[in-house]
């Protein structure tokens, strides 16, 4: 698109100049045309890298802070209290890191019993930590230090036998929403893990991999076989698509983010790639591929993104986490 | 006013007289002497004299128009077609497709009526090329073997595939069906009748869809139920999973999801949980029926379909990478003329839809649920990577790219393929090797 404005610019000043020459212009008007045709032709120009959104590679996370491996880390969540909180699903633990002197330094290890296999994180505004086991899908609170606080088992909820978590996540106000596939239905508990409402899932889904809850209290599921967004507004009890189906850019959709603007980020998993889209479902773009090099996804999974803008990715096939920030 | 009317006469009238005479030029447009209809063709086309003794005979060869659909003269078209082969039929017969169809004949929508019916004449009625179910069974072979061997065998099957199918297009259901599968099992077997209702241990199955346990070409299974059934169906103890036939929600499960199998499958569904990683749907809503059928299936394991169409249903990226990959190959060998060209771009696991072969389609400890930890060992059970590379691979081996990972086989291709030989991810094997030894990067 950038090239294109250029090319333009190029054109209308050739023009510019030969009635420049016919109609015995004088240099100050000719260099004033020129300066307002690029301020007209670099307006639409603006206004698009307003909607670009582009990554790039800050760090890559390779250790914890005895300098062993992390293992096909699958949970990633951040504050904006510089505290990252990674789960190393390999490894049956969750690992801290903190922002210090411009990089991310690893912190103490958060490994309890009743948790093995962290597939999703979360943090809440008091920085108490919540996981999701994928081997006893459950989901665990702990404290910031890490010691185990708490089952949150959707208390109160109606139909308590048809219950298994595939993914959660927790709102600024610390409300916890939580995708329940087997009760095909989303779950709002309060702060305090109790019952509040439920919203079913839309007919005729294909299956929801994951959800998000957007700077509005819009709830936004990821359907992986449909390759579509569906989202709930605030106050309302059903799903509707968001997004039509968006195979054109991604292949097999299983995580979805929103940042504090509300722009979506979908985790292409066999692609190794991120989509991103505008508020209301619209393609923005799409960043990164597949490959092991830093910067490159591999079988990513969940991501996570902080006020600042930075974006962390949990890159389960290479083992690693990476960092990125947006560039506009 | 008089002559007013007598103008409008004389207009109406030449009106009359230019239609007739672009009807006949129409109808004649070879200007054919009366006698010279066939009659003139035949006197070249000797062989056609014996055609024509067949009991059936296409109306145009039979009134001697043999211009309705060649030209004597010239044509664009292969035989002297007036049109495109695959056109010219629905000259005359249009409709034969109904609007909005449920399911059509791919054939009929190819135009390719010649593979079923001679243009011109036979001896079997709507001058079919054979009779009855010989003709079908051309195509559709599979079946015709399974309809052949099966000992119990349905009936309304052996008189004709046409009492249950329209040989074009069906309007109402899927499969060419004439009618709704319901409706139209309905027409012969009445729910109502004491045999029927003790068969179906008193169920109102009056509304199910038979399909689900009985196959309709016949099969090895008494009541021609598919040949893998599910115990408590062969056991007729639908109460072991529904609820009793006079509930007022008889189809009901007892449970729902996995729960419900859970029963019997204990071990199975243990094991299962006891892995790291599982297959999300299995815990779904739908559960164990994403994949199985609950009743009889003609697969083994009850399941829905082979692994192509069966994981396909949801991981259709995979599926169609491939297929498109399969084309690709298939083009460039068409291409090569005969020439070998090294290194696949398709996996032949995916290919013969057996993912089995590589995944854990229940759970699994590895990720991606591979069915072996080590990429590497779940390779050598098909290949002998030691035969083609002698590069270091194993734990030992750190990948130079990425400190956290080692060298395994999938560390140069991919196993989905990338449209590149020997699927690797880049186009030239030199590509990809630099991406580790730089020094030799241009």
């Amino acid at each position: 698109m950038q090239k294109w404005f250029r090319k333009s610019e190029c054109w209308k000043v050739g023009i510019l100049e030969h009635w420049a020459q016919c109609s015995n212009i004088t240099l100050f008007h000719y260099s004033s045309l020129i300066v307002f045709v690029i301020t007209i032709l670099s307006f639409p120009l603006q206004s698009f890298s307003a909607e670009t959104v582009k990554f790039r590679h800050v760090q890559s996370i390779y250790f914890d802070e005895k300098g062993g491996s992390l293992k096909q880390p699958e949970g990633i969540a951040s504050n904006d209290k510089s505290t990252l909180i990674v789960g190393d699903t390999g490894n049956d633990r969750l690992i801290q890191y903190t922002f210090q002197g411009n990089i991310w330094k690893p912190g103490a290890e958060m490994k309890v019993t009743q948790l093995t296999n962290p597939i999703r994180v979360q943090m809440n505004s008091k920085g108490e930590v919540y996981a999701l086991d994928g081997k006893k899908r459950r989901i665990i609170q702990l404290s910031p230090e890490g010691a185990f606080k708490n089952y949150i088992d959707a208390d109160g909820m109606p139909a308590a036998s048809t219950f298994v978590p595939k993914s959660f996540k927790l709102d600024p106000n610390n409300n916890i929403y939580i995708l329940d596939i087997f009760g095909a239905r989303v779950l709002l508990l309060n702060s305090e893990g109790k019952y509040q409402k439920q919203i079913p899932f839309p007919q005729g889904y294909g299956f929801f991999s994951d959800l998000s809850v957007d700077s509005k209290g819009s709830i936004l599921l990821i359907d992986s076989i449909k390759a579509m967004v569906f989202s709930a507004s605030k106050d309302s009890n059903s799903f509707s698509p968001l997004t039509k189906n968006l195979r054109e850019h991604l292949y097999f959709p299983t995580t979805i983010t929103a940042d504090n603007r509300g722009i979506i980020y979908i985790i292409d998993e066999n692609g190794g790639g991120v989509v991103i889209l505008g508020r209301d479902g619209s393609f923005m773009g799409r960043q990164l591929t597949m490959g092991w090099n830093e910067g490159l996804l591999y079988y990513p999974s969940q991501m996570s993104i902080n006020e600042k803008g930075e974006i962390f990715i949990a890159d389960r096939g290479n083992s690693r986490i990476q960092i990125f920030t947006i560039v506009k | 006013m008089k002559v007013k009317l007598k103008r409008s006469l004389i207009i109406l009238g030449m009106i009359l007289l230019l239609s007739i005479s672009l009807v006949y030029a129409q109808q004649n447009k070879f200007k054919l002497k009366p006698e010279a209809k066939g009659k003139l063709c035949l006197s070249c086309h000797e062989d056609f004299k014996e055609k024509l003794k067949n009991q059936f005979i296409h109306t145009p060869v039979k009134s001697g128009e043999c211009s309705e659909c060649h030209n004597p003269h010239t044509a664009g078209h292969g035989k002297l077609l007036d049109e495109d082969a695959n056109k010219i039929c629905s000259k005359c017969h249009e409709g034969i497709v109904p609007k909005d169809p449920k399911s059509t004949h791919k054939v009929v929508m190819e135009g390719n009526c010649v593979k079923c019916h001679d243009p011109h004449a036979s001896n079997n009625k709507f001058v079919l090329l054979k009779e009855g179910n010989a003709l079908c069974v051309e195509c559709h072979k599979n079946i015709g073997n399974a309809v052949t061997k099966a000992k119990f065998k349905h009936n309304p099957v052996e008189k004709g595939c046409m009492n249950c199918h329209a040989p074009h297009a069906s309007a109402k259901a899927k499969h060419l069906l004439k009618d709704d599968m319901v409706a139209l099992c309905l027409s012969c077997h009445k729910p109502d009748r004491p045999a029927f209702e003790k068969q179906h241990m008193n169920y109102p199955v009056a509304k199910s869809d038979c399909s689900s346990c009985h196959n309709a070409h016949g099969s090895d299974k008494a009541g021609i139920l598919f040949e893998n059934v599910h115990q408590p169906v062969a056991n007729k103890a639908c109460t072991q999973c529904h609820e009793s036939p006079s509930s007022s929600t008889p189809f009901n499960t007892k449970r729902a999801g996995y729960e419900l199998c859970r029963g019997c499958h204990s071990s199975m569904l243990n094991d299962t949980f006891n892995k790291n990683r599982i297959h999300w749907p299995l815990v779904d809503k739908t559960g164990c029926l994403n994949c199985h059928e609950p009743h009889a299936s003609k697969e083994k394991k009850l399941l829905l379909g082979n692994s192509k169409v069966l994981c396909g249903k949801c991981h259709s990226d995979t599926m169609e990478l491939q297929g498109k990959l399969a084309l690709k190959e298939s083009q460039e060998k068409a291409a090569t003329k005969g020439r070998v060209i090294k290194g696949s771009l398709t996996h032949n696991p995916i290919q013969e839809g057996s993912c089995e072969a590589c995944h854990s389609p229940h759970a699994s400890d590895s990720q991606l649920l591979l069915k072996q930890p080590s990429t590497i060992k779940l390779c050598e059970t098909c290949h002998d990577w030691s035969k083609h590379t002698s590069h270091p691979m194993g734990e030992k081996v750190v990948d130079s790219r990425n400190k956290n990972v080692t060298m395994q086989c999938l560390s140069c291709h991919r196993s989905h393929g990338t449209g590149y030989r020997y699927m690797i991810p880049f186009p030239m094997v030199t590509d990809l090797c630099v991406q580790c030894h730089k020094q030799y990067k241009k």
